[in-house]
């Protein structure tokens, strides 16, 4: 077993994987930048790729250490959601156990776990234009469509649609990470006309939306899903108007958590939030007391009644099927 | 058992194997018998069944599930094994052991199951006021379980006629856990509705679309609970899975005791202008439920049918011996 000297360069080189994936590009149609589960699953890969370990067991061992060490590291300094780390772990891990149990000798067990890592990256590209797929044919021409958030699943459906229809995106602004803004220039860029709308428009807005497409962060097994801050308030005010909410979604999201409530979805809220008055004009900052709480969590959970349609690499389905798909995964 | 003494679908699902226990115990195969087992399914088995379900009292899905199992188990007994009834007790071994087996795991180490999976996913938690209707095997379970553990909940206990089994439940959790309860009867819902975080329910059987066959008043609590927003969980074991679906809760329903509902003060049974009806049990739709606890996780109410076809492959494709 390695020292403790030893162990320390290890952690540092899982984290510092784990790092240089997630920077590598956050543009909406880089197809070099990587959701959050493919980043965890190649820092994994880069444990197996290490290791010294020669019997499963030990390997699996290390693995649930590197992949422990990437949640922990995520909740205190990370600024992404939990979710969607601990479910590409969760996968890579029982991945694994499967391959092992295919192949029971290591050594060529831990080939194919390499080599169907490496290929996953491509793997989850592909995912992304097969919801594309699927998914721009729910666009109808001349509609408006309503979006939130920084999904590049979400753009590659959108793109794909603008290819043959013209329709108009409206974008909600998402405080305070400024999603709507850039999404906005990327969409307009491409040719679509785009309204951005301020968080708290949604309501006054509804009546003239056609369709609700949003992503997710994570699938959960009762078809419900976590994404940014806002996306439960805005199905629920769809569902209210009887509007469509489509969630376009890779397969590997799909979660083994079953929340109950707002509550049973945990959320780092690590970014300090600035309150601006622009209404005269001039950016004035407004400085709020220290006694009073500040709540703005990242994430929220929408449950399965107010979702239509996933569009995901399985197939468009309904909020119910996700549990199918889990149990036979498990 | 005609005398409904016996209350509960573990209950009589228990009582159902001991009988047939005894019953495969003192046959006796004719010298002319050519299949054993055949023999024991067509002379043993189905006639007894028949004559509990017709002339005593109609069948639960548990018992329905737990006769399934027992025919299978003697179909798969080795023939040359089974030709030796008279001579060995070595089949007569093979079936008390696959029965006693089955009660242990689908009964007993599922209600541990999901009692321990209520409160290792934190499901239970601190502050939880908890809400539960009739009486069921499984929600004590769940409740000492999370006692045991030293969570900080309380319990508001649910009870109604015609059987007031709420009180045995009530027994239980304050001498075996020493739980903080409240009991109330149905019509006082609405009151300590305010206060609930959760509602756990047990079920008689789980139908193949998500609904709930449960005590008479369930479907009541949880349409209630469901309009606040309350998170309403049925805990079940997964032996309890029907693969029937019934649309509404007068099919194959039972009348208890009229006693029960309404005492009258002579015993003149002639009023003709009155009828009661001491209906014992209800259908709880789907929509209604939150989520579904088994000894295999939890899961949304319109995957039962998917768990019971990875789980009972028998009596999904059995339709004559379910309920």
């Amino acid at each position: 077993m390695a020292t403790e000297q030893q162990q320390k360069e290890e952690d540092s080189l899982v984290l510092q994987d784990l790092k240089k994936n997630l920077t590598r590009g956050m543009a909406l149609d880089d197809k070099t930048a990587v959701a959050m589960p493919v980043a965890a699953m190649n820092a994994l890969l880069g444990v197996v790729q290490r290791t010294t370990s020669n019997t499963m067991m030990g390997l699996q061992d290390e693995l649930k250490e590197a992949s422990d060490q990437i949640l922990e590291w995520n909740s205190t300094e990370g600024t992404r959601s939990n979710i969607s780390l601990a479910s590409g772990c969760d996968l890579f891990l029982r991945y694994s156990t499967r391959t092992f149990l295919e192949l029971p000798d290591f050594d060529a067990c831990r080939e194919a776990i390499l080599e169907r890592g490496q290929r996953f990256a491509g793997i989850s590209l592909a995912a992304r234009d097969r919801i594309a797929s699927v998914g721009h044919q729910f666009v109808g021409e001349g509609q408006v469509v309503l979006t939130h958030g920084g999904s590049r699943v979400v753009a590659a459906l959108l793109l794909k649609a603008a290819e043959t229809k013209h329709f108009s995106v409206y974008v909600l602004e998402g405080r305070p990470d400024a999603t709507g803004a850039k999404a906005a220039e990327f969409y307009s860029k491409a040719g679509i006309p785009t309204k951005i709308l301020l968080d708290a428009a949604v309501g006054q807005i509804m009546d003239e939306v056609d369709l609700v497409v949003v992503g997710a962060e994570g699938v959960v097994e009762n078809g419900g899903i976590v994404n940014k801050l806002g996306t439960n308030a805005l199905s629920i005010c769809a569902r209210a108007h009887d509007k469509p909410v489509y969630v376009a979604a890779e397969s590997y999201k799909f979660a083994r958590l079953y929340p109950l409530s707002q509550k049973d979805i945990p959320s780092n809220t690590s970014v300090k939030l600035d309150f601006v008055d622009t209404s005269s004009g001039k950016i004035e900052l407004v400085k709020v007391p220290d006694a009073v709480q500040v709540h703005h969590p990242l994430s929220d959970y929408t449950p399965a009644k107010y979702i239509t349609l996933l569009f995901t690499d399985l197939g468009v389905m309904t909020p119910s099927a996700v549990s199918d798909e889990l149990i036979r995964l498990y | 058992y005609a005398t409904q003494s016996n209350l509960g679908g573990n209950a009589r699902c228990r009582l159902l194997l001991e009988a047939l226990q005894a019953a495969i115990q003192d046959y006796v195969p004719s010298p002319k018998t050519k299949d054993v087992r055949h023999d024991i399914s067509n002379v043993v088995l189905k006639p007894s069944f028949a004559y509990w379900t017709h002339h005593c009292r109609p069948h639960s899905v548990s018992m329905g599930n737990a006769f399934s199992f027992v025919k299978s188990a003697v179909a798969a007994l080795d023939r040359d094994i089974a030709q030796q009834w008279n001579t060995s007790d070595e089949a007569k071994l093979i079936l008390k052991e696959s029965m006693e087996q089955y009660v242990q795991e689908r009964v007993h180490y599922a209600d541990q199951a999901i009692a321990h999976y209520m409160s290792d996913k934190s499901i239970i938690q601190d502050g939880d006021v908890i809400l539960t209707y009739a009486n069921y095997e499984v929600i004590a379970h769940v409740l000492l379980e999370a006692a045991r553990r030293k969570t900080q909940f309380r319990v508001i206990l649910v009870d109604s006629k015609p059987l007031l089994e709420g009180q045995s439940l009530l027994r239980t959790l304050r001498e075996e856990g020493n739980i903080d309860c409240t009991y109330i009867l149905l019509n006082a819902l609405s009151f300590v509705m305010k206060d609930v975080t959760k509602v756990l329910l047990g079920a008689e059987a789980l139908m193949n679309d998500g609904s709930v066959y449960a005590r008479v008043g369930t479907a009541c609590v949880a349409s209630c609970c469901k309009k606040k927003n309350k998170s309403v969980l049925v805990c079940a074991e997964t032996y309890k899975i029907s693969h029937r679906v019934q649309l509404e809760a007068i099919t194959n329903n039972e009348l208890g005791n009229p006693k029960n509902v309404l005492q009258k003060d002579d015993d003149d049974d002639s009023d003709d202008n009155l009828r009661v009806i001491p209906l014992l049990y209800d259908l709880t739709p789907a929509d209604f439920v939150s989520g579904i606890v088994t000894e295999m996780g939890i899961l949304p109410p319109t995957s039962v049918a998917v768990l019971l076809r990875e789980m009972n492959p028998d009596a999904a494709a059995n339709s004559q011996g379910g309920f």
